[in-house]
């Protein structure tokens, strides 16, 4: 990783040319990083986004089997109340929770603030921590008051 | 917006294109959904369980359905934002970049208007869907 940010002599193919004709350097791919706490969090929080995004569609659905109602609604519940419905969104939930904490560490990052290596490796680890905990006491609640079961 | 106003200000180049201002709006729109995913997380939590009858019932307080609204366009915004990085990332061919931005953005439109679609006429207890399209 001794590169330098001369794109004459790139040897790393980060470079790329912009619409405004100019080489840009690209964030380093996945592949690239050794493992460590904050590189984890980062690539999870853009996990957790893609898996959103398909959530969105999820959330949609509800509202139009709602607006559709009572036997769609039933329907929609089938479907998302079985143990495969049910996994799926325990992962929803898991990937809401986990981009909420990631998303607030990344906000005390931007503000300037938690950035030496050291804060930043506690953040991230309270920000994995928190979200499972958030997750698995939101299910914790869902079960013992018989809102869902298997 | 105009790009070639001025080159610099305070010292300090003006960047040629948008995206300061898209990174700007991306941490806007996370730290309002802050407090919103909390609550919809709460909300969530409510409405499971309750099947048609409880989920009609939320509907009806406009609060309710108020916040949900407010809460899926900025999160829609937020993921329209969000995406747009990635591909910005792993997208390189121009063409392909366009197109693919073109696609999510004309998806998160569509999850919007539907969202709001939905939820107006389930805060007016408005009768089952298709009543009011021929049926």
């Amino acid at each position: 990783m001794s590169s330098s940010n001369d794109p004459t002599d790139d040897q790393t193919g980060r470079f790329v040319p912009q619409p405004n004709g100019r080489p840009r350097p690209l964030s380093p791919h996945l592949q690239v990083w050794r493992f460590h706490a904050t590189m984890a969090g980062s690539i999870l929080n853009r996990a957790a986004a893609g898996a959103l995004s398909f959530g969105a569609i999820f959330i949609v659905a509800w509202l139009g089997a709602a607006a559709f109602g009572p036997d769609a609604y039933a329907s929609y519940v089938a479907v998302m109340g079985s143990p495969l419905g049910l996994l799926v969104w325990f992962g929803l939930t898991l990937a809401a929770a986990y981009h909420l904490t990631a998303g607030i560490r990344h906000l005390v990052w931007d503000a300037g603030a938690g950035l030496t290596p050291k804060s930043a490796t506690t953040l991230t680890w309270i920000s994995i921590v928190a979200a499972l905990i958030i997750a698995l006491a939101f299910w914790a609640f869902l079960f013992a008051t018989g809102r869902v079961s298997l | 917006m105009s790009r070639v106003a001025k080159a610099y200000r305070k010292g300090v180049k003006v960047s040629e294109r948008h995206g300061a201002g898209e990174w700007t709006a991306e941490r806007l729109s996370s730290l309002i959904l802050v407090p919103l995913s909390l609550w919809g997380l709460w909300s969530a939590a409510t409405v499971s369980g309750g099947g048609y009858d409880g989920a009609f019932a939320w509907f009806a307080s406009p609060l309710n359905s108020g916040l949900l609204i407010v809460t899926l366009l900025i999160s829609l915004w937020h993921m329209n934002l969000g995406l747009k990085v990635i591909v910005d990332d792993y997208l390189h061919k121009p063409a392909t970049r366009t197109t693919v931005l073109g696609l999510i953005a004309l998806i998160c439109i569509v999850l919007a208007a539907a969202s709001v679609f939905f939820i107006v006429r389930l805060a007016l207890g408005s009768a089952p869907l298709p009543a009011g399209f021929g049926a």
